[in-house]
């Protein structure tokens, strides 16, 4: 498609279309500036650190982003995509529905521990970059409501529970993590799986019930789900 | 708690960082305008990040709304970064002041819970540039902050971890070391998003939810319910 209007290469130029080079220009980029701000947080980061990092050009950096906050939200929205890309495919799965909240926060979780610098560009560094960053997170937790709030199908009181429990609940979880990558432990983050499991089914379920579920993922034995 | 509650920036009761001295000869000591002074610029400074956000506000316009010469707020504070601090920490010193009154005047738990969540809406609602600077602004205003922000939050918890004294052993069980971090941890997220939509108005109605939602890992959903629902 680029080949009819790209001008013969100069000698020594690589035949590479232009939209694949813009497009891995574009992520050498995004990259550059989420190492640059986890070394140097964001309000550190200069234009000219990111251009420098990424060794490209000053121009090439403005064809690309209006703006250090414009690059800022392109890392973001890839590492957030990211994370609930796995959360929906392992979710989608299962049918049960505790067992599928389950399944999505273990995603989430090993997400999180697997990939720390992605975790933290969206989720520690994105609180600390511009209003707009901001935005984009606390609209991110959203995607989550939908499945929690199937939960209000299978409890005994689902039509009762407040407006906005599935808010508050992400909105724990999600401090809960953002707090252990602060204390930059991000391997001992999938420990937190049962107790975050038990605290996103309580209201729904009970504690007596969710605590069963929580301790079944934990690995223990289902049918002896003793507490230890 | 239902009558309207909007004081004057001038009312007695108000912390007088938060007031304003009306500009104008006074005659008055001169230790008292230092101090003063340092009242306005912190007060300014609240209504230039509400007017630029923290990032476009500069010294000009925090001197502007604060009436005082530029020489002035370099007697007082070294940058923006660090009136922003002062700042912060008198909103949130104000803040955990009312809560903890609030808090404080009931006897049993549960009912504290619900008037200390009142205390905080009130608060926010009534002063919505206080809000907007203490709940988005703190965040993009720097490591120091955030810091703050952080134990701000994390100050909250034992209000709730006040509620497993006396609870039965199975209610203990269900609860995990975490279980008040998350329960702050989803209030704030839950207030700030309104605050950061400009709908701080709406806070005072969510004063039911957020009290059942703390409240129902200690008391199961129906009495959490009950709590949270009566006038």
């Amino acid at each position: 498609m680029a080949a009819k209007s790209t001008p013969r290469p100069l000698p020594g130029q690589h035949q590479l279309s232009r939209e694949f080079i813009a497009k891995h220009q574009r992520a050498r980029i995004v990259n550059a500036l989420a190492l640059e701000v986890s070394e140097k947080g964001y309000r550190n980061v200069t234009v000219a650190d990111i251009v420098k990092r990424a060794g490209i050009a000053r121009n090439t950096f403005y064809e690309n982003f209006g703006s250090k906050e414009d690059c800022f939200l392109a890392a973001q929205q890839f590492a957030m995509s990211a994370a609930l890309g796995r959360v929906v495919e392992a979710a989608g799965e299962i049918d049960d529905w505790p067992y599928r909240v389950e399944a999505g926060l273990a995603a989430f979780l090993h997400f999180v521990a697997e990939e720390p610098a992605l975790a933290r560009t969206c989720m520690v560094d994105a609180l600390a970059a511009a209003p707009s960053s901001v935005r984009y997170y606390e609209e991110s937790l959203q995607s989550f409501v939908s499945l929690f709030r199937l939960g209000r199908d299978v409890s005994p009181h689902g039509r009762k529970l407040p407006e906005t429990i599935e808010e508050a609940l992400i909105g724990g979880v999600f401090w809960i993590v953002y707090q252990r990558l602060l204390e930059d432990e991000p391997e001992r983050i999938e420990r937190l799986l049962p107790e975050l499991v038990e605290f996103a089914l309580t209201p729904y379920l009970g504690a007596e019930a969710a605590r069963v579920v929580a301790l079944e993922g934990d690995g223990a034995s289902a049918a002896s789900s003793s507490r230890g | 708690m239902s009558e309207p509650v909007n004081p004057s920036v001038d009312s007695p009761e108000y912390p007088p960082e938060l007031a304003r001295l009306p500009p104008g000869r006074h005659g008055l000591p001169r230790e008292f305008v230092a101090r003063n002074q340092r009242e306005r610029l912190i007060a300014g400074l609240a209504e230039a990040v509400a007017e630029q956000g923290y990032a476009g506000t500069t010294i000009a316009h925090i001197t502007r709304h604060a009436a005082v010469s530029r020489r002035t707020f370099y007697e007082h504070f070294s940058s923006k970064d660090e009136c922003f601090v002062a700042a912060y920490d008198t909103v949130m010193a104000e803040l955990r002041r009312r809560v903890d009154e609030a808090f404080n005047e009931e006897d049993e738990w549960p009912r504290a819970v619900r008037a200390g969540i009142g205390a905080m809406l009130e608060f926010l609602t009534a002063e919505p540039h206080l809000a907007r600077l203490s709940m988005v602004e703190a965040l993009v205003a720097g490591p120091v902050v955030v810091e703050r922000y952080d134990a701000a939050i994390q100050g909250l918890v034992p209000y709730f971890e006040a509620g497993r004294k006396g609870r039965p052993a199975e209610v203990l069980a269900g609860l995990s070391p975490s279980t008040e971090e998350a329960l702050v941890g989803g209030m704030v997220s839950l207030i700030s998003r309104r605050v950061f939509a400009d709908r701080t108005e709406e806070l005072e109605s969510l004063l039911p939810d957020l009290t059942e939602f703390a409240l129902t890992p200690y008391l199961g959903n129906a009495a959490a319910a009950k709590v949270a629902r009566q006038g």
